[in-house]
């Protein structure tokens, strides 16, 4: 059903549908980001239940603050993820989550979310595995603790005990490589 | 320019871009972008890589999440139903993405000041208060000060008219009319004498004397056995009222007034004798 017409907009169609409040802007960015989106969230908030409450909230959020963003100041993705990834921390921080859930520490498991959903995943990305095969290991978890999990570059260079320095340069070589693989 | 590639591999772009970096932080890097096109293409590129990234990672939501989201969203487009206003536009940078929410500390401050305001009315309208009430009571007392003198005169002057009438109510007690000597043929007075009780009154109301000057004063005697006995001195006024009483005397005979040096005399001086009666 929701398949017969998945809506797509440029991002500068999509920013002044959003800034008019047309409907249309709605489900354009629910079918262009909610997959993004919810891989950020399910990061963090692992019960699937739960992410998806966060992914609603996190559209809701950008619906109805959509006014502080700018697009001078970057992409539409980089705010929203933004957005997201702070919901998140904060439904993880929060005590509600912390009674209802055996209280999920963040922890440094990479590949535990990756056996979790690898049956979620697009089956219909290409290049993944090419992708997977270019980033170190070092790259690649720093990613996911700093642009996943949403840990500051402090907190991840305690959790991997390694110093500041080094965790930027890292998360700068991370990104670099996926720049080439990219763009 | 080596400036510029220095601050572009510092890493504080990526850092940017993944939100993780202060308030402060975050200006400078939107000023430095704002000068420096290479800054900005370098943040676009690191975004892109991040969203393709993201999009490589993106799990797919089940079909009837979509359904759900875009009602509670088309619900929250139908609510607020307001045209769009000059608020959506650039120039409200409010970041959504910033947790931190200054608490309403105005409802508080407000609170104190109309708590002070409030009391502030209250201590003068207390004071007011106290005021016209102090007034009020010294009113009262003024009026409590005057009540009771009048009722202390009231008093005074029912106990006199009571001993007149126990004067009258006495039968023991004579009423002697004592008249004007050859001399003095308007003067009268009256005397009353209880023998039994031995007491002396005189009538001082009805009294016809004439009035004495400051160096004499009148004198009763009684004539008991012949002799002349002192039963005091006293004076006539116009204005004088009441029975005033005088020394006692058991058997009088007669009773006489004369005018005496101030004081009274030990003798009485029989040619300054005003009145007399005999029983």
């Amino acid at each position: 059903m929701s398949k017969k017409n998945k809506i797509s907009l440029s991002e500068e169609q999509l920013i002044s549908a959003l800034r008019n409040r047309e409907k249309i802007a709605i489900e354009a960015l629910y079918d262009m980001y909610s997959g993004s989106l919810l891989g950020v969230i399910s990061r963090i908030v692992i019960d699937e239940a739960i992410a998806e409450d966060v992914l609603q909230e996190t559209f809701i959020k950008i619906w109805n603050s959509f006014q502080s963003y700018s697009a001078e100041k970057g992409r539409l993705f980089t705010w929203m993820v933004n957005v997201a990834r702070n919901l998140s921390i904060d439904k993880v921080r929060s005590k509600d989550f912390k009674n209802q859930n055996k209280n999920q520490e963040l922890e440094i498991n990479v590949t535990f979310i990756d056996e979790q959903r690898n049956t979620v995943y697009n089956p219909e990305l290409l290049g993944v595995r090419d992708l997977v095969e270019k980033l170190k290991p070092e790259q690649k978890s720093i990613l996911e603790l700093v642009y996943f999990k949403g840990y500051t570059h402090v907190e991840a260079a305690e959790e991997l005990a390694i110093p500041l320095g080094t965790v930027k340069t890292r998360l700068r070589m991370a990104i670099m490589q996926l720049r080439t693989y990219f763009n | 320019m080596e400036d510029i590639k220095a601050y572009i591999e510092s890493g504080i772009l990526e850092l940017y871009v993944l939100g993780d970096l202060s308030q402060d932080e975050k200006i400078q890097v939107e000023e430095m972008a704002s000068m420096h096109p290479t800054v900005k293409a370098e943040i676009a590129e690191i975004e892109r890589a991040l969203e393709a990234y993201a999009t490589e990672n993106a799990i797919a939501p089940p079909q009837h999440l979509r359904e759900k989201i875009l009602n509670s969203l088309i619900t929250n487009l139908a609510v607020d139903n307001l045209p769009p206003s000059g608020g959506y536009i650039d120039s409200a940078p409010a970041e959504a993405t910033d947790n931190v929410v200054a608490f309403p500390t105005s409802k508080t401050n407000s609170f104190y000041k109309y708590a002070f305001a409030a009391s502030l009315a209250a201590l003068i309208m207390s004071l007011f208060g106290l005021y016209s009430l102090n007034n009020k009571l010294q009113e009262s007392q003024g009026q409590v000060a005057l009540l009771q003198n009048k009722n202390q005169s009231f008093a005074n002057k029912v106990n006199l008219l009571d001993n007149e009438i126990n004067v009258f109510h006495d039968p023991t007690i004579k009423l002697i009319k004592l008249q004007g000597t050859p001399k003095t043929p308007s003067s009268q007075m009256v005397v009353a004498w209880s023998p039994q009780k031995k007491k002396v009154m005189i009538d001082m109301q009805d009294m016809k004397l004439a009035e004495n000057d400051k160096a004499h004063q009148y004198q009763l005697w009684a004539i008991v056995a012949g002799k002349p006995v002192d039963l005091g001195v006293f004076d006539s006024k116009a204005d004088t009222t009441g029975m005033v009483e005088m020394k006692s005397v058991a058997n009088a005979v007669a009773f006489a007034v004369t005018v005496e040096p101030r004081g009274g005399s030990v003798n009485p001086t029989m040619d300054q004798m005003v009145v007399i009666a005999k029983i």
